[in-house]
């Protein structure tokens, strides 16, 4: 009976299934193409040159410059952070596991701009430790740190959320296995751990460089907004965009969208050079696959 | 290198995975760690390998206490159900891993590395795989470079965890057969866990059979199986007919057949049950023992399973008897055919379990 019922089904199923394709797509064209296009056109809508004028005005350089420096600090820093926290929840037990876990999906769950007020509340003049930074003269709110760490804040869970799944489907038994032959706990992290999850990671770090880049609730409540000195590219578009310098403000965004763009690309790209290592990922399903059954 | 294991405990939270376990096992030896699954055989084997540290008890090697020894200082080679290859190196690098991250005195040459690890890869038979890619290997090559790996280190024990467990099942009487010449040949000491009773019969000198984290018996594979100590035993290592014990007159009888021979009546409690193997069930002519019927029969190679239904027990529990393929082809059971059953060897065990 069932096997006289199938065609039918796959019949009907058809226009539903064109149906659903086509409305996926016209969604994405909708919110993700559309505006990105959008983007680029207001951007050069004045034509190239002024692109260029827009994007080479020394308080866009200020802004680039310190975005950069801002991602260059946070990343890292959650790399380690990441790697070591996604480590000692996939591989061991311990007290107070599932309150780390909670933890680390803390900033997802609270607004930045919430994340950017408890930096003000902490390091602010009026902030716990606000009267101590004056005494030694230390700038945190409204200065470089500050943005720094509200940036580490907001994009904490980016990397130790994609690399947790991954190490808990791995399991320990490599790890294992190359302490039994006498590796050092640093050898394993290195030859082995880090290579396991390296695509794992890479994506995480890819995320957590674009949100690092891209931020703008918690940064624009502990930048202040000076000009050249603490603004950000996300906050230097805001000001722009208010000062109705539409043009300067969608080239600074299509800067932002560019980068967007190229860390997309480098992850393709990665992933089209290293064909035996897409396979062995699926090889690490089907194990998995088969120690569920 | 011997082993011995004192007064080892082990708790998982609430549940104690294994309790009080004392076990010698000496130089060379191959020893199967036998139970169903969850009686503590894999936990035993990971404390013996450093991987869990005991709540209680020590674990010695060569009579030194290891029970601290970090797992890289026991010299042990480990062997998991599923292979644990790196899958990111190439076989060779695989075998050539435990070389290669010794410290830089004893490390070997990278000549005398590519010497090792190829003659070890001849040895597991896949000399031609080690530029392959674990992915690229069957279940059987990749748990052969698994042991590869692990033996590259010179291991003075060999621990493997279900080995043969994730493999199929002509694949795995292989593989068995080779572990054992490899044992003799290398003459280190080894453990390995099991459900299988089969596998831990062929293999092992020494069968250790667990349940719910303590010893039940410990012996040669021929003397568990044939002197089991515990109804649990009995029935963990083969198939059994299970059948009530009815004293009566100071006598002790299975249905109409008189057990009393062999059996301890005075010791026998009134609800004893006798385990019978289907092998040591004798059918003959109808008036000659117990009156049943048979009610099935399968062919399975050089066996013969009758399903029979003896007189006086319920109809959907049958008692199961094999005989050779030769008797069968001689004498030719038929369903329906009435015959009369006696047993060769019996034991009575008390209805909770332990020996009588």
């Amino acid at each position: 009976m069932a096997s006289a019922e199938l065609p039918v089904r796959k019949v009907r199923g058809q226009p539903g299934r064109v149906l659903l394709i086509a409305s996926a797509l016209a969604f994405l064209g909708l919110f993700l193409l559309m505006p990105l296009l959008a983007v680029f056109t207001e951007a050069l809508a004045k034509g190239i040159a002024a692109y260029l004028k827009a994007i080479s005005d020394p308080m866009a350089w200020a802004a680039i410059k310190l975005t950069l420096l801002v991602a260059a600090i946070a990343v890292p820093f959650n790399l380690v952070f990441g790697v070591a926290a996604a480590w000692a929840i996939a591989k061991f037990e311990f007290r107070g596991k599932s309150t780390l876990i909670t933890l680390i999906d803390l900033p997802f769950a609270v607004s930045p701009v919430i994340a950017g007020l408890i930096f003000i509340l902490l390091f602010g003049s009026h902030g716990w430790f606000g009267g101590y930074l004056r005494e030694h003269h230390i700038k945190v709110v409204f200065a470089v740190p500050g943005i720094v760490l509200a940036t580490i804040f907001v994009t904490f869970p980016f990397i130790a959320r994609e690399l947790i799944p991954v190490m808990q489907a791995q399991g320990k038994d490599d790890e294992e296995t190359a302490l039994s032959l006498g590796a050092t706990g640093w050898q394993t992290f290195w030859r082995v751990t880090l290579p396991n999850i390296k695509w794992g990671l890479l994506y995480g770090v890819l995320l957590c460089n674009a949100r690092a880049m891209g931020e703008f609730g918690a940064v624009s409540v502990v930048s202040g907004h000076i000009r050249g000195l603490t603004n950000t590219m996300p906050l230097h578009v805001e000001i722009l965009y208010n000062e109705y310098n539409y043009t300067a403000a969608f080239a600074v965004a299509s800067l932002l969208a560019l980068l967007a763009l190229v860390t997309l690309a480098g992850k393709s790209f990665l992933e089209w050079r290293q064909p035996e290592l897409r396979r062995a990922g699926s090889h690490a399903r089907d194990r998995m696959v088969r120690e569920k059954t | 290198m011997s082993i011995a294991l004192r007064g080892i405990g082990k708790q998982f939270g609430e549940f104690a995975a294994v309790g009080n376990i004392d076990l010698d096992v000496p130089t060379g030896a191959l020893i199967a760690l036998l139970g169903p699954s969850g009686c503590g055989k894999t936990t035993l084997l990971r404390i013996i390998a450093g991987l869990e540290t005991p709540d209680e008890g020590q674990v010695l090697f060569d009579g030194r206490d290891a029970t601290s020894w970090p797992i890289r200082d026991r010299n042990v080679g480990f062997v998991f159900q599923h292979y644990a290859l790196f899958r990111h190196m190439s076989v060779f690098d695989n075998v050539a891993f435990g070389l290669r991250v010794k410290p830089r005195r004893e490390r070997p040459s990278a000549a005398d590395i590519r010497k090792k690890v190829q003659s070890l890869l001849e040895l597991v038979q896949l000399g031609w795989a080690g530029d392959r890619f674990p992915a690229q290997l069957s279940g059987g090559q990749r748990q052969r470079v698994a042991l590869a790996r692990a033996l590259a280190v010179g291991p003075d024990v060999l621990l493997l965890d279900e080995p043969f467990g994730a493999l199929d099942s002509q694949v795995r009487h292989e593989l068995r057969r080779w572990l054992r010449r490899l044992h003799d040949e290398l003459h280190f000491t080894s453990i390995f866990v099991t459900h299988d009773q089969q596998e831990a019969i062929e293999v092992a000198d020494t069968i250790v059979v667990l349940n719910r984290g303590r010893i039940e018996q410990f012996g040669v594979p021929s003397e568990v199986y044939d002197l089991p100590t515990s109804a649990f035993v009995h029935r963990f290592l083969g198939q059994v007919n299970e059948l009530p014990v009815r004293v009566s007159g100071g006598r002790a009888f299975v249905g109409p057949i008189d057990i009393s021979a062999s059996t301890d009546v005075s010791a026998t409690a009134p609800k004893s049950i006798a385990l019978v193997r289907p092998h040591e069930i004798e059918i003959g002519a109808e008036e000659s023992g117990w009156p049943a019927v048979v009610v099935a029969v399968r062919v399975i190679g050089p066996i013969v399973r009758l399903e029979l239904c003896a007189e006086g027990q319920p109809a959907h529990e049958p008692l199961e008897a094999e005989i050779s393929r030769e008797r069968f082809q001689y004498v030719g059971y038929s369903v329906g055919q009435k015959v009369g059953l006696r047993f060769r060897r019996w034991q009575v065990y008390p209805a909770n379990g332990a020996a009588a």
